[in-house]
């Protein structure tokens, strides 16, 4: 029987730039072909765990284990497992999109053709257009055609859709969700919330070098139980005429809004109230916390 | 090796691509000579043994040595500083890529461009100005054109760990290198500076190469050894502070 390892597996990691300690303490497990998404405000220690993990930094303290190895000793042969999208790097402008690829194709042993890779990134109407003239969401596409080109069984992606449209983004979410399929592992780094929520399996909200929460996006929702109706108030009638509910309503320009843990109960109440007068509740919604909610809510609170 | 092929090639095509170390490594070297030649090249200047020869044989030795210079240290400083800030090395570091490959690719490119650079300035001289290399010395020239190229390289390296920003790059390597090439032979014949200005240029790297890239074309001096031990040493002394302050990672971060 063989045993599954985890693809990362780090315990009690610290990293310190002198006093401040950035990474404080961090515990983290990411197993074999999941999509692992990372959050955190700038400044969380996001690209600093990130880039310990990738071995481009050295710890103070804890235990790193990536794809078996330490980062921080292992050599070319672990390398070659990886696939790394930096947060900021530019491929050389000078270099068409298959003069760049085919260069690094050259320095990994088993690397996927050239062909393949651009194929898979979706840049084949600018295969010989050079790197510099490419627009941002093609060239965040190269990069990762560079981290994809050696096989990789691991992929690192530091905030690769920031400053994208969102077109170039949804194009950019179906390459990773191509790399789902192939079975490959991916740690992604974002501060956009619908972005872990289309493309994790799971997701971690690191604030002040400290994972705050992890979960499924699902599991990160129910985090924050309350749901909010609202509504606008129907004409000639005062916020103090509702009925009872089980929290306090607030009203913000006009319309009503009720955070509340128990929305079928007050619905129902809200709903008989109107109905018994005759009246209708004007842009009635019910809205659970988006991720995005359930995201600042954990990290946005500096303690 | 195969590795080394395809990073030479992809450094040597985009090094052609830009058009701006492009014009400074190849073409300025060429129309500096073009330049003298039309305002010097009548001239004769009586060397201190008492021979007297044409000007254009101490001006195209001097300048395929600024050509040289230009691709082996203005041109690759410039070149690593940006690779270095744009995240490129970076990037590169984190493939099983060896750090050596890097350096070689640069280096290499830098010979390349350089012995095209001997080429041109051997041809335009011998078939425009008539200066013609001594052919028992040509062995001597291409020995000391690859020790100079090297030396420089070297120093090259040395200049790129030094440099802090992308920006400051093609500046800081002409003002290193400008004022050199006035004490060293290059824009104005050694003979005519004040003889304690000659005396700091010949300690420094420039002049000694100037003075092996003449003895190919003026055989009457003797062989250069010193010269080329100081380029030699001038080498080693990058090489030294290279390794020591070099980093693979942009400065800002």
């Amino acid at each position: 029987m063989q045993t599954v390892t985890a693809a990362i597996s780090v315990t009690g990691l610290v990293k310190r730039y002198g006093d401040h300690q950035v990474v404080a303490g961090l515990d983290l497990e990411v197993q074999q072909g999941e999509v692992f998404a990372f959050l955190g405000k700038n400044g969380a220690g996001k690209t600093t765990t990130t880039e310990i993990l990738e071995g481009y930094r050295t710890r103070d303290g804890g235990d790193v284990s990536v794809l078996g190895e330490d980062p921080a000793t292992a050599g070319a042969a672990w390398r070659a497992k990886l696939g790394i999208v930096l947060q900021e790097s530019r491929p050389l402008g000078a270099l068409t999109v298959k003069e760049t690829l085919r260069l690094f194709a050259a320095y990994f042993p088993n690397p996927h053709t050239v062909d393949d890779v651009i194929r898979l990134v979706g840049l084949e109407d600018q295969t010989n257009q050079r790197a510099g003239r490419l627009s941002g969401g093609q060239v965040r596409r190269l990069d990762v055609g560079i981290a994809l080109i050696g096989r990789p069984q691991l992929v690192f992606l530091d905030e690769p859709t920031t400053g994208f449209d969102p077109d170039a983004r949804r194009q950019f979410w179906d390459v990773i969700s191509g790399l789902r399929d192939l079975g490959t592992t991916v740690f992604l780094t974002t501060h956009y919330m619908d972005e872990a929520q289309v493309l994790a399996d799971r997701v971690a909200v690191l604030r002040d070098g400290k994972i705050a929460a992890l979960g499924t996006p699902t599991e990160l929702q129910a985090l924050r139980g309350d749901v909010e109706i609202r509504f606008s108030l129907p004409p000639g009638i005062e916020l103090a005429a509702l009925p009872a509910l089980s929290t306090q309503p607030r009203l913000t320009g006009g319309e009503v809004r009720v955070e509340t843990t128990a929305p079928t109960a007050d619905l129902a109440v809200l709903c008989s109230w109107a109905e018994a007068r005759g009246l209708e509740l004007p842009a009635l919604t019910v809205e659970r916390p988006t991720l995005e909610d359930v995201f600042l809510a954990i990290s946005g609170e500096t303690a | 090796m195969n590795m080394l092929v395809e990073q030479v090639r992809a450094d040597l095509l985009a090094f052609s691509r830009r058009p701006e170390t492009l014009f400074f490594t190849v073409f300025l070297p060429v129309i500096f000579l073009v330049l003298f030649e039309a305002i010097f090249g009548g001239q004769s200047v009586t060397l201190a043994g008492g021979d007297v020869i044409a000007q254009s044989y101490l001006q195209v030795p001097a300048f395929m040595v600024m050509g040289v210079i230009s691709a082996s240290f203005v041109a690759l400083s410039i070149t690593v500083v940006n690779r270095r800030e744009t995240g490129i090395f970076k990037r590169v570091r984190g493939t099983p890529a060896p750090a050596w490959l890097l350096i070689a690719g640069q280096v290499v490119t830098s010979l390349v461009i350089a012995v095209l650079m001997v080429i041109v300035m051997l041809t335009l001289g011998s078939f425009a100005y008539g200066v013609r290399v001594d052919v028992g010395h040509l062995p001597w020239l291409v020995v000391g054109v690859l020790i100079g190229a090297m030396a420089f390289s070297c120093l090259g390296m040395m200049l790129a760990a030094l440099t802090p920003s992308t920006e400051a790059a093609p500046p800081l390597a002409n003002v290193v290198v400008l004022p050199l090439y006035f004490i060293s032979g290059v824009f104005v014949p050694i003979e005519s500076l004040p003889s304690w200005l000659g005396n700091i240029a010949a300690w420094l790297p420039v002049a000694p190469f100037v003075k092996v890239a003449t003895w190919a074309y003026v055989p009457a001096t003797t062989t250069p050894w010193r010269s080329l031990g100081l380029l030699v040493a001038w080498g080693i002394i990058g090489l030294v502070i290279a390794s020591w302050r070099f980093r693979w990672t942009p400065r800002r971060n």
